[in-house]
């Protein structure tokens, strides 16, 4: 019960973080709504920890079901950081675009 | 028929000046991509009569190459060459290399150091690296040729218009040869010979370049 309620503490005070971040709009109306999302749903798999273990006992999860969440949390962090990954090598070939477009003109402006 | 030379040069002062002076004698253009060298890269090869282009910051040896292809096409390019700016390769080879494509016989030339030409290649290369290149190279791309990295090729004007390297550091031999394939253009290798100054790519260097490759697979 107690582990519940610092857990629900600390996900409050980084809802708190997320409306600063609003008001100071210093993120977008969609990523105000997604963190929200993330947060509520973080708070229900807290609030109904008891229900994800008998879902985890039913999905054939030896451990509880906060392990079960773990599980997940780890998949969806893999999945962002590959996400994150094609997204840089994106930029990255962005850049070198910009930078050779930079080389061809100024050699041809420098041959005129 | 004009043909252009493309070297890809990071910090090559040592050796830009002797490499372009070789290799004006068989081309009408040398053109050195500068890839953000810290050194006198560039003002040395403009010196010793190249046409440079500078990347403002440093890029990849592949990248180099597609600026320097890019440029080329634009300056009406026959043959595009690449060459590299480490004075490894022998620029008395160049006609050996470009004669196929000035025959009409071929889009793309590979230059080889497993032909009759025999190159000194340090023994974990030769036994170990190259052998392993050719294994990834079939594996992931189906392709057979002799030498899995070799710098020293020719592109026919069709062919440079048709490979568009993508990959930034060192896979871009492994793609060029896999597009040129891909392209179903005219593919021939001919023997070359290196000299080794300094080993190039390691182990290490050959796992960055797998990882890159399966990266370029995934996203287009």
């Amino acid at each position: 019960m107690i582990q519940q309620l610092l857990a629900i503490l600390v996900i409050i005070f980084f809802f708190t973080r997320i409306l600063n971040q609003k008001r100071k709009k210093k993120i977008s109306n969609n990523e105000f709504w997604l963190w929200t999302f993330f947060w509520a749903i973080a708070s229900l798999a807290i609030i109904f920890i008891k229900q994800i273990d008998q879902l985890a006992k039913m999905a054939g999860f030896s451990s509880s079901g906060i392990n079960l969440l773990l599980y997940l949390a780890v998949m969806a962090l893999f999945y962002l950081v590959f996400k994150l990954r094609l997204k840089m090598a994106r930029q990255d070939q962005e850049i070198t675009n910009i930078v050779r477009n930079i080389a061809i003109k100024q050699t041809n402006e420098e041959k005129k | 028929m004009k043909i252009i030379c493309v070297i890809p040069a990071w910090n090559e002062a040592k050796t830009i000046s002797l490499v372009v002076k070789k290799v004006l004698p068989f081309v009408q253009e040398v053109v050195v991509v500068d890839d953000g060298s810290k050194d006198e890269t560039s003002q040395l090869a403009k010196q010793a009569g190249a046409t440079v282009l500078r990347h403002l910051i440093n890029q990849g040896q592949g990248a180099a190459l597609q600026t320097g292809n890019e440029y080329a096409l634009t300056q009406k390019a026959d043959v595009i060459i690449h060459f590299d700016a480490d004075n490894q390769f022998n620029a008395e080879e160049i006609p050996i290399v470009i004669k196929p494509i000035i025959e009409q016989k071929a889009d793309m030339v590979f230059g080889s150091r497993f032909l009759e030409k025999k190159s000194k290649l340090p023994f974990i290369k030769e036994h170990l690296l190259m052998p392993l290149a050719r294994l990834v190279n079939k594996l992931l791309f189906g392709i057979r040729l002799s030498d899995p990295q070799n710098g020293f090729r020719a592109y026919s004007r069709l062919a440079a218009q048709k490979i568009i390297i993508k990959q930034r550091e060192f896979a871009h031999c492994t793609e060029i040869i896999h597009l040129a394939f891909a392209s179903k253009l005219r593919i021939s290798e001919v023997p070359i010979t290196v000299t080794y100054h300094r080993f190039g790519q390691n182990f290490s260097g050959g796992l960055r370049i797998i990882k890159d490759l399966i990266l370029g697979k995934i996203i287009k």
